[in-house]
């Protein structure tokens, strides 16, 4: 690669970086902590081809010593593939699509957090917005403090077969790689479109059993829908 | 693409007069590749209209972007180090601070990779800069196994993935370091001198100032590397669409099935080592044992690593290394799972 292409993409591969940083379009990929590491990392990007080929051009006008223009790595084109794609495929967050790949179920918890916060709200209070990430699995694995209290989770709809439905929400711990599905299916509506993002309330329901283990549920009483988040992970 | 590596570069033996035309060569390069990104940019959208619509490829096509963007940072981080090491730092260092026998040089590189808080993607370029300062390549091996498995970040996180379970931590640290010193030692035997380690080029130039050095090997390693990266996120991206989940859950019960399973998940993977404890403790149906190994082989061999790594110091290297690798790591998960977990 010739050493002014290669200045080239790396302000572009920079210039794309700091773009995802600066616009909200990184929550898509990353977790929220990655927007300084990935501002900085586009910048010293950008500094270090507009550098080099300053630095490049002043020398060429002294003498050509023909070192260092020349075998810029051939495997540097590849960078153009992630550019490629976010300017024309514009990945978006993953969605049903992606929790459909994964199952339901509510993996037992290493450690149960404790919800003893609950018994201070009387049961029949206002409905208790939780993470779907935490019913998914409290549901299952707290049942005794979960029963005949309404909840309110927020998530999108991933259908599944015979009419089921899951309030879905993806969790994250380092980037897209391993998001993990949280599902908690949603009883007694009809379900809206793939991937349409929902706030639903209802009660607290009896687990699904599967062969691979349980599924929360919930009993879905009104169901709105609302705007993506602007993280749409947990 | 240098399969010979005793070949010399090919652009070097291009007659003098290529040199004459390069002005015009590679302003038509130049211009091409400016008008081609700028042309996506504005109107890649339009034209590819329809193109990508398959929820499968958009899912696959998040994937890849967002291993590509999460390892871009770590990456950075990885070049600039190496590059400063190429630059500033001579070769006397490191003689002076690694002990003159490579058997005991060995040991203490894999304690040293404490200081590297980064994941795997920067210890592929750092290890190659030591190794081009004259650090034994034994060594420079050694680090490159255990910097990204045993620094603070990991392990902390590692603590937060298993709370309550420190033996999880010390098992990890352990087992980790364990593996990096014994394929250190291991390379020794019988890789000291081999053709089919690459040794990384040698680019400081006599003469050039220090800051010139700098960025021309940052310059250098961060498209080289780059492009290997993506190869590797292409390949980890089809495979978390491709491979179920599910078929995990039919073979947790099995300790020797399981673990050699989850090590092999981890090579697929490619999680960072900063995450992939977090993954390790969502799979509830697996022993410790076969946890641990899931930590102990994603950081020092996955399928974004073997890319760069291949790119770095050669396909026959990856070719040998890789599978080395792995057969130690879960032999040495399997001996600490059972003394320790």
């Amino acid at each position: 690669m010739r050493r002014n292409v290669a200045g080239l993409v790396v302000v572009f591969v920079g210039a794309a970086v700091v773009q995802l940083a600066t616009s909200n379009t990184y929550l898509r990929y990353v977790k929220p902590g990655m927007r300084w590491m990935l501002l900085a990392a586009g910048l010293i990007l950008i500094a270090l081809a507009v550098v080099d080929v300053l630095a490049d051009t002043r020398k060429k006008e002294h003498a050509d010593d023909g070192h260092g223009h020349h075998g810029l790595p051939r495997a540097a084109w590849l960078l153009l593939v992630p550019i490629f794609a976010l300017l024309v495929v514009d990945p978006p967050a993953l969605g049903a699509d992606a929790a459909q790949r994964q199952s339901p179920v509510a993996a037992k918890p290493a450690d149960p957090k404790s919800n003893s916060w609950l018994a201070n709200n009387s049961r029949g209070d206002a409905p208790v917005a939780l993470a779907v990430r935490d019913y998914s699995v409290w549901a299952v694995w707290e049942k005794e403090s979960m029963k005949g209290r309404a909840f309110t989770l927020t998530g999108f709809v991933t259908p599944a077969k015979n009419g089921t439905w899951y309030v879905t929400r993806i969790g994250l711990t380092c980037c897209v790689a391993d998001g993990t599905a949280f599902m908690v299916e949603a009883r007694g509506q009809a379900a809206p479109p793939k991937n349409q993002w929902v706030t639903v309330t209802g009660e607290w329901a009896e687990p699904t059993r599967r062969a691979d283990g349980d599924v929360a549920a919930l009993t879905v009483e009104s169901i709105t829908t609302v705007p993506a988040p602007a993280n749409p992970y947990e | 693409m240098t399969a010979n590596p005793t070949a010399p570069p090919p652009v070097d033996s291009e007659p003098p007069d290529a040199e004459k035309k390069e002005p015009a060569g590679s302003s038509i390069a130049f211009t091409a590749t400016l008008v081609l990104l700028v042309g996506l940019a504005l109107f890649g959208r339009r034209i590819f209209a329809g193109w990508f619509t398959d929820e499968g490829i958009r899912t696959w096509a998040t994937m890849f972007v967002g291993v590509t963007v999460q390892a871009i940072p770590f990456l950075v981080l990885g070049v600039l180090l190496s590059a400063a090491l190429t630059a500033f730092i001579p070769p006397s260092f490191f003689a002076r601070a690694l002990p003159k026998r490579p058997a005991l040089a060995v040991p203490v590189a894999s304690a040293s990779g404490v200081v590297l808080p980064g994941c795997e993607c920067a210890s592929v370029p750092v290890s190659a800069a030591l190794m081009n300062r004259g650090v034994t390549p034994a060594a420079a091996i050694a680090f490159l196994l255990s910097a990204p498995a045993i620094n603070p970040v990991v392990l902390a996180s590692t603590a937060v993935a298993f709370p309550g379970q420190p033996k999880v931590v010390a098992a990890r640290a352990v087992t980790s370091l364990g593996v990096s010193m014994i394929l250190g030692w291991l390379f020794l035997a019988t890789g000291r001198g081999a053709s089919w380690l690459r040794m990384p080029k040698n680019r400081h130039a006599e003469g050039t100032g220090k800051f010139d050095v700098f960025r021309s090997a940052m310059l250098h390693d961060f498209l080289h590397a780059g492009g290997f990266l993506v190869i590797g996120a292409a390949a980890a991206a089809t495979l978390n669409v491709v491979v179920p989940r599910s078929w995990l859950d039919h073979v947790a019960g099995n300790l020797l099935l399981s673990v050699v399973i989850l090590g092999l998940l981890a090579v697929l993977l490619a999680i960072c080592s900063e995450a992939d404890a977090f993954v390790a403790a969502s799979l509830t149906q697996f022993s410790l044992t076969a946890k641990l190994a899931f930590m102990v082989v994603g950081p020092v061999v996955d399928v974004k690593l073997i890319a760069l790594q291949t790119g770095t110091f050669g396909p026959r290297f990856a070719a040998r290394f890789a599978p080395a690798t792995f057969v130690v790591a879960i032999l040495a998960s399997l001996l600490v799972g059972w003394w320790l977990l």
